[in-house]
């Protein structure tokens, strides 16, 4: 059955807002990691490619902070711009830095983080997509549907980097390894809800995190048993980025990317 | 092998559409055709609509150099093989009380 | 037809060739050419190219900051189509340089010993936002003058890569404009934003189209003429800019850092005062302001990554 923001109860709609605001910002804190990559990838080529990946998945975030809108919490570019990390509900993964070094001085971005880091989300965004797909709230059944067209190419082009380079040379693999080693570390908010699983059931706004994690498991195993490495395991989070714990990598790029925005946030630019 | 194997010379091609035929878009380096084909739409497609792409390794065009595209040079003599040399027929149609069946009667057959 | 007689001397390629310019015939990479139009196809187009690839290290430095989702995204397109105007460019480049088995490995390479130059433009600071729509504003606008001018170029792979160049930078001049005009029409601060820009841009705008042919010796412009290259000298191009730019700097209010500039309608070109060519000749050899940190940048990335490149180049 699908619902309306009009015949919403406050908690329904705290719960709605709740997810929103963890895939909104999921997507946003990604594709503004991606944006630090352009212009530095290891081949021209894909730097254009990868590029238009950060813009898909940017957009995607907008259109989540667009259904936010709608339901009263703020702009867009406020809610993007103007919230303190402690208000942030992504997963530390996505915050984390490409890398030692600003990318404005002497950037030392890693590729096997980026190619890690990229596949296993991506995987997991598709994961929750398709469950979003039929979600109660119908605007965001829709948008799913939208995102899910994009997610395929962002999928294969993740995986097609994934396997190359971990059936290349003993350098490649040894530094893919350390990397899924890295992501796996701040793998285990990714699929949790913080505090609003009860609530996300009992609105029938998404499936079980335990759920989703055994699909991500399983479509997982079948790539990595091709390339004969060990299957990842999602842990227990130390922090949880969906209660608002974060990292400094956060603080230091909330500071970047609302630098011309703080300027002063009443005006268009 | 090492470096120089990772710039290998993809040539691209895509359709607009699925009845459109296919059309050179521009070329690009990858280090194998899986890889050329993630990056082709990205880098030569971003703003219009696609149907389809094929990624061709350089290594396996067999193209024309300046002096053998003297073979593709003919005579314009060659009315028999076009309508153009079978245009007198209209008259001798009419002298028939038919009317002559051109390219575009034929084609318009199709459509129906 | 001449072109049926197969050529069998140097000189008879030659005055074939040179037939074929004439006429206004198109020139491919496979077809026989003079080392001297290689040569210079081969300087201009890799100079072109790898200019495209470092000047999108100025504006990247605002796609993290841009001030909105939507700018957010409206620049990181901008500056993903300048990598890929610089592959479309290397891609010609490369094609050329087979002959000397050069590939863009050494390229790269020829950038990072100051072997092969960019562009005056790319080697200055960009401090603010109003930078970023500066640089799409004017310099892209700069650079449209110059690419059309080398639509019809005689080099046809190099034409077909302008050709799609040029249609993206329409969409580049209307970003930066956008970026501008509400800085123009915002507040004091987002005003002098844009003021500023214009202050400090001015003068390597002027440089950005060289100098004219009096000043240095024209065997390079002549060159690119002479082989139909391009149409327009340096001086035309400038006179052009001024003809398109100055108007619309002025009508938004914005002073132009030069008191003296004026159209002579008598003489039918701009009066402006000469840029200080010194500082184009240092430049040229990376002693800008920004070079040797821009230069830094991309040596590190490249570098960084090379393992990237030698763990493919095993796998096909």
């Amino acid at each position: 059955m699908s619902t309306n923001a009009v015949e919403m109860t406050p908690a329904h709609k705290e719960a709605l807002a709740e997810l929103l605001f963890q895939l909104a910002d999921d997507d946003f804190l990604l594709s503004y990691r991606g944006s630090e990559w352009l212009g530095l990838a290891p081949h021209i080529e894909e730097d254009v490619a990868s590029s238009s990946i950060s813009q898909d998945t940017m957009g995607h975030a907008k259109m989540y902070f667009g259904l936010l809108e709608e339901l009263g919490y703020g702009k867009i570019d406020d809610l993007a711009h103007g919230r303190s990390a402690k208000e942030r509900k992504n997963s530390i993964l996505v915050e984390r830095e490409n890398g030692a070094g600003y990318y404005m001085e002497t950037p030392r971005y890693d590729w096997a983080y980026a190619v890690v880091r990229n596949y296993f989300y991506t995987l997991a965004k598709k994961v929750k997509i398709d469950s979003l797909k039929k979600t109660t709230y119908q605007p965001l059944a829709e948008v799913a549907t939208k995102v899910s067209m994009e997610l395929f190419y962002h999928h294969i082009h993740w995986r097609t980097w994934f396997t190359q380079l971990l059936s290349s040379s003993d350098e490649a693999k040894e530094r893919m390894n350390k990397a899924i080693e890295g992501v796996m570390a701040d793998f285990g908010d990714v699929f949790s809800y913080g505090n609003a699983s009860q609530s996300f059931k009992e609105f029938a706004l998404i499936e079980d995190a335990t759920v989703l994690k055994q699909r991500w498991e399983a479509a997982l195993e079948e790539v990595v048993k091709a390339l004969h490495i060990e299957s990842p395991i999602i842990q227990q989070p130390d922090r949880n980025g969906r209660l608002g714990e974060h990292t400094e990598e956060l603080d230091r790029a909330l500071s970047t990317l609302s630098e011309v925005y703080r300027l002063n946030p009443s005006v268009p630019w | 092998m090492g470096s120089n194997e990772f710039f290998q010379e993809f040539e691209v091609f895509s359709k607009k559409t699925s009845k459109a035929a296919f059309q050179h878009q521009f070329s690009l380096l990858a280090p194998n055709a899986e890889m050329a084909m993630v990056m082709a739409q990205e880098n030569f497609l971003r703003r219009e609509p696609v149907a389809d792409i094929w990624v061709v390794n350089r290594k396996e065009i067999r193209g024309l150099n300046y002096e053998e595209k003297q073979m593709l040079n003919r005579l314009d003599n060659k009315e028999y093989r076009t309508t153009k040399g079978y245009g007198y027929l209209k008259k001798k149609w009419r002298h028939y009380e038919q009317q002559m069946l051109d390219e575009k009667e034929i084609l318009s057959w199709g459509e129906k | 037809m001449s072109s049926s007689v197969v050529a069998e001397t140097e000189e008879q390629k030659y005055e074939q060739f040179m037939e074929r310019i004439n006429r206004g015939e198109q020139i491919e990479a496979d077809d026989w050419m003079p080392e001297d139009y290689r040569n210079a196809l081969i300087k201009l187009i890799s100079m072109h190219g790898i200019s495209e690839i470092m000047g999108a290290l100025p504006e990247k430095e605002w796609v993290p900051k841009a001030p909105s989702i939507q700018r957010k995204l409206g620049i990181m397109a901008k500056v993903q189509d300048e990598m890929g105007h610089g592959q479309l460019l290397l891609r010609v480049a490369e094609d050329l340089l087979k002959p000397t088995g050069k590939t863009r490995d050494g390229i790269m390479q020829d950038l990072f010993t100051g072997k092969l130059k960019f562009h005056n433009v790319f080697h200055m600071p960009a401090p603010s936002w109003g930078d970023a729509g500066l640089i799409g504003w004017l310099v892209d606008g700069a650079a449209i003058i110059t690419q059309t001018n080398m639509l019809n170029s005689s080099y046809a792979p190099y034409s077909r890569a302008l050709h799609r160049i040029c249609a993206e930078e329409v969409f580049h001049a209307q970003h930066g404009e956008s970026i501008i005009m509400a800085l123009a029409e915002g507040t004091e601060e987002q005003r002098e934003m844009v003021q500023d820009a214009v202050t400090r841009w001015w003068e390597s705008l002027l440089l950005f189209f060289g100098p004219p042919s009096s000043q240095v010796g024209k065997s390079k412009q002549d060159i690119t003429i002479k082989y139909k290259i391009r149409p327009k000298t340096n001086e035309e191009l400038r006179q052009a800019f001024l003809t398109k730019y100055v108007p619309r700097i002025l009508s938004l209010g914005l002073e132009i850092p030069d008191p003296t500039i004026r159209f002579d309608e008598e003489k039918q070109e701009w009066i402006y005062q000469q840029p200080d060519w010194s500082k184009l000749k240092e430049i040229m050899k990376n002693n800008g302001p920004k070079s040797q940190e821009r230069l830094n940048l991309r040596r590190v990335s490249y570098e960084n990554n090379a393992w990237v490149r030698e763990a493919l180049g095993q796998i096909s």
